[in-house]
This record gives C-alpha cells, structure tokens and sequence, in this order.
C-alpha cells in the first residue's frame, strides 16, 4: 500500500513541480513571520522532503542510549529508506555545547546537501556569553537555527531575533512557551513532538495545538508522536502550514514518523507543506539552505 | 493444585537457552497465511499509560483501520477500567466481547480479561465458561497471573498476555515515584512454573521504549530463554530495539499486535513491515505465530 502510494506522490510531484510549490508557499505567507517566500530558489523542480528534528553527536554520560551517541550513518540510511531529501540534525545532551555544534558544523560538510546543521545552547548549564558563540555557529559555521532544552535567556531570544533564525525546542511543559512568545513575534518557534514526547501527556498534545492556534509563529514538529490521532487533530484544527514532519532520530526513526503523516492520505498539497515546505519557508527558502 | 496439562513439558530452571525445535510445530497454510491482530481493545475504559483519562475505542472504527492494514483478525478484549471491579464486573465486560464475537466472527477473535486479585476465589469457574460456553479464546490479566488462574488457563490450553509494567498497577509511592520492575522477574517465575502455558508479554517488554528501556533488553532475553514466553510487538517506540528481536529472538516468537485503538493499526503493521523479515517470517510474526498460539480458534 505505502510502496503503491509513494509512487503516485513522486509522480504527482514530478508533474507539479515548481508551480505547486510556489503555490504552496505563497498560499501560506500570511502565517509566516519569517523570511518571505521569494528567496525561494524558483528553479527548484521539486519539494524537499525535510526531517526536522534528529541529533547527531557523542555525549560523556553514558546512561541512556539518548546520552550517549547519535550516528549520522543512521539517520542516513533511515532517510533513505523513507525518502527524506535533507535531516535537520543538532546536539545530543551536552554541558557545554561549543565542540557539539562545531560537530554539527563539520557533519554537515562531511555529508553535502543531507544536513541542516541546527546549534543547540542552553542557559542553565552554559555560563559564558551565548550570543556571540551563537553568532559565530551561524554566520561561520553555517548553521541555520537554534533548539533549545530548557527555557531560554532574554540573552539567547534577543540573538536569535536578530540573527532572524528559527527555534526547535523542547522544554518541560508547552505552557512554559507561554513565558516568551508572546514577546517575541518575529521568532518563528517549533514545538518539539506535538508538545509531548511519546505521547507521555496527550493534554501536552493539545496544549501544544492551541498554542499554536493563538500565536501565528508557533509550529509543531510530528517526532515520536504514538497516538496519532493527534497528529490528524493538529493538522484538522491549524492547517496543513502549522505541523513539520520529524523523527528525532536516529532514538526516533523517520521511516514510522514520515508513515504516520502519509496514512492521512492528506491531499498532496497540503502533505508537501508539512514534509518539507514549511521548515524549508521557516529556514528562508530553498536558496539560503542550499 | 497446580494442575500442568502437560507434565513432560517442564521446563527446568536456566535449562532453555535456545527453544527446542519442537516446540514450534509446522502450521497449515491456512493457518500460516491468516493476518491476525493479536491485541486490540474495544469499547469503553481508563487508560493509564501514557496519562489516566478516559478512552472509548469504537469496533466498527477497528474494523476499518484493520481492513486497510491488511488485518483479517483481530484478538479483541475489553478495554482496562479502575483495578477493584467486582468478578460480575469482569463477567459482563467479556459477555459483551464474545456478543461482539459472535456479530463479526470472520473478523474478531474474542480474549476474557480478568483481574486475579479482585476475583480471587471465582475465576476458575468464571474462566472456564467463557471460554468453554461463549468461545472465548485467550485472557489477558490485570493484576499479576496467581496461580488459580494460571492452573486454568493450563487446563483450558489457553494462552496469557500480561503486561508487568502497567503504570496504573503500581501507584505513586510516598515520594511520588513511579518505579515498577521490568519483566524479568514477572516473568521469570511464571514461566518456569507454568511451561505449557504460553505468555504473551506485550510492547517488547517496555510501552513507548521509555524510563526503563532496558526492558526491551530483558524482554528479549525471557523470549530467548523460555520456549513459552512470547513478544508481541505494539507501543514500542524506539524501533531498533524491535529489530533487536527480530535478529536476535526466533521469528516464531514474535506476535503483531497493534495496542488499537489506543494506537493505529495501520502503522504498528508498519512498523512490523519496516522489520523486513523474510517472506514466511513474516508471515509467521504477522499471523502464524499467534494461530499456533490459539488451540480453540477454527479459522
């Protein structure tokens, strides 16, 4: 059935190409706050199909398998697997994560045009000047965003603001976004897993969809999500523009995650925003990621 | 009483490191080929995991969902409700499973569900007729098997699924912990006392492969160690360990089962696809395997 489906999905794309798209984009232009759609590379012939969430790194702890290590030779030939274009790859648990994102920086040169290298920082175990480690990572590394574990510094968000990137984060509770968003309306924000990993606390779930309900720059990433018929009300209640297909791989595993946004069997336009226009439209546009 | 159906089976203590051939007899094609679903609940209840709220699981939605997997049947059992229901409670609950049974018998297989500890005393004789006079095939327990019910279910040559690390049977302790042991010891001793009763430990040992991962690792090791032990393969989140498993552990052992409709079985079948077993692998896990599980079931 899948093989059968994926099939009509690269047709349908092949024939639609960059017409489709540019509708796509322009169709949600309204919602975005970040970069407009015209740096979108016009000669793109196809929508990448984008994982927007996966670690890649090793960690001292060796406690969980989650701090320990993530291969990018996993996430690859997952991605393969599943038919993902790019992985937008960070850190995995760290203290300090100077040497974890030039990592990043360096998987991301090692494998040409499969990566889009996110930093990662964190307030409560980093004490030193997050804002220019954070510019550096952007405007000499190449990496082209942020996520986040824990709550955020006034220090980190203003940086962020002006480095006009955009935030994958991951915190305890979704009403903790509640603290900063409102306050930062240029910062495009992506809600890690629906608003709660493994489903732990479906009413994250629907915390994390009326947030991003109410605020036009919060968005919802689709990793490990396991009672999916909260996936299907995200995408019913804000529109196929607001969720972003995710693994956080390589723990999680993109070839579930892209399955259980293709079982909606959603019209083609709207499964291509969320497998790949959207974080491409938060990112800039096809040009700035190439 | 301790009544083992068959004595010649047993399984002493360390002594079944790789299951005995024999233990897996060959299986007609019909047999072989039928898709079965062997744990899916209906109707309504509680669910504790991931969070306790209330959930109402429709048949007909099953049926719907199963049919575009692929899934020609489903073990059926009544969804979980609060731990201290009466035995009449329990009664009722499978009544209305095997009445469903009975209105889809080419789609659903029936499974009684009890809990040993709140119908101590009357679940020999409750079990027996369910499964002798209503058809049932299979029980699931709440509560951890005592022996009453395991010397039925080794009388009834039924099989047993069991999940030892149910969140809502095993409440916050005074500092508000939730530590629940992994499989290993549940398992340990039930299945060597009992080894012609077939165990069937659902979501490879650990539901959403979280806080106590490593139980996917214990799981694993008891299906490898007890010829009776059984994995069934939903809710497990961290996919490597299903592959874990599926090299590891003999394909025989392994049962697709979806945790519908708390999940979807269109992606746990998936996720078993995903597997890429060989061929009559596959199709064992997918359906054989738990077939050869179910004496009582005449496809």
């Amino acid at each position: 059935m899948s093989e059968k489906y994926e099939s009509s999905r690269r047709e349908f794309l092949t024939r639609s190409g960059a017409l489709l798209f540019a509708g796509a984009l322009s169709h949600s232009e309204g919602l975005a706050t970040g970069p407009p759609a015209t740096t979108v590379a016009k000669e793109e012939g196809k929508v990448p199909v984008i994982d927007c969430h996966a670690h890649v790194g090793i960690a001292e702890d060796l406690v969980d398998p989650w701090d320990t290590l993530a291969d990018a030779e996993v996430l690859l030939q997952h991605a393969e697997e599943a038919g993902v274009d790019k992985t937008v790859i960070f850190p995995i648990n760290n203290k300090s994560y100077i040497k974890a994102n030039e990592f990043i920086a360096q998987t991301c040169q090692r494998y040409p045009g499969k990566f889009i290298g996110f930093a990662r920082h964190s307030a409560y175990t980093e004490h030193y000047p997050i804002r220019p480690l954070l510019f550096h990572e952007i405007h000499d590394l190449g990496l082209r965003g942020l996520k986040l574990h824990d709550q955020p510094s006034e220090e980190i968000l203003d940086a962020v603001k002006e480095l006009d990137i955009p935030i994958l984060a991951h915190l305890e509770r979704v009403e903790d976004f509640e603290e900063f968003v409102p306050r930062y309306p240029t910062i495009n924000f992506i809600v890690a897993h629906l608003g709660g990993e493994m489903s732990a606390d479906v009413d994250e779930h629907l915390a994390a969809i009326d947030l991003a309900k109410r605020y036009p720059n919060v968005y919802l990433d689709s990793s490990i999500v396991l009672i999916t018929k909260y996936l299907e009300m995200a995408i019913e209640k804000l529109g196929p523009e607001k969720v972003l297909l995710a693994s956080d791989g390589p723990d999680g595993d993109i070839r579930l995650d892209i399955f259980k946004i293709r079982v909606l069997k959603l019209p083609k336009k709207d499964e291509e925003k969320i497998l790949g226009a959207n974080i491409l439209r938060l990112l800039g546009g096809s040009r700035r990621i190439s | 009483m301790n009544k083992i159906r068959n004595g010649s089976e047993q399984t002493p203590f360390l002594s079944s490191l790789t299951p005995p051939a024999e233990a897996f007899p060959a299986t007609s094609d019909q047999a072989a080929t039928l898709i079965i679903d062997c744990n899916t609940s209906v109707g309504d209840g509680r669910n504790w995991e991931p969070k306790e709220r209330l959930v109402n699981y429709d048949p007909e939605t099953l049926l719907r969902y199963s049919a575009e997997a692929g899934i020609q049947r489903s073990c059926i059992m009544s969804t979980r409700k609060v731990l201290s229901m009466s035995a009449s409670f329990y009664k009722e609950e499978n009544r209305e499973i095997a009445r469903l049974c009975e209105k889809h018998p080419d789609k659903f297989i029936g499974f009684a569900v009890h809990n040993p500890q709140a119908e101590e005393g009357t679940l020999r004789r409750i079990l027996i007729e369910e499964v002798r006079s209503m058809g049932l095939k299979g029980v699931r327990t709440d509560g951890h098997p005592t022996r009453e019910v395991l010397d039925a279910v080794a009388e009834l040559n039924i099989p047993v699924m069991y999940y030892p690390n149910l969140t809502g049977f095993y409440p916050p302790d005074s500092s508000g912990s939730r530590e629940f042991p992994g499989p290993t010891s549940a398992y340990f001793l039930m299945a060597t006392t009992y080894p012609s009763v077939n165990f069937i430990l659902p979501h490879l040992g650990c539901y959403r492969s979280v806080q106590f991962w490593t139980a996917h690792i214990e799981a694993i090791e008891l299906a490898k160690r007890f010829p009776n032990v059984y994995l069934e393969t939903s809710g497990v989140m961290t996919h490597k360990y299903l592959e874990m498993a599926a090299a590891e552990v003999p394909s025989e052992k392994l049962l697709f089962g979806s945790n519908a409709l708390e999940e979807d079985p269109r992606v746990e079948m998936h996720i078993v696809k995903l597997l890429k077993l060989p061929k009559p692998q596959e199709t064992a896990v997918l359906g054989g395997n738990i077939r050869r599980l179910l004496p009582h079931f005449d496809a």
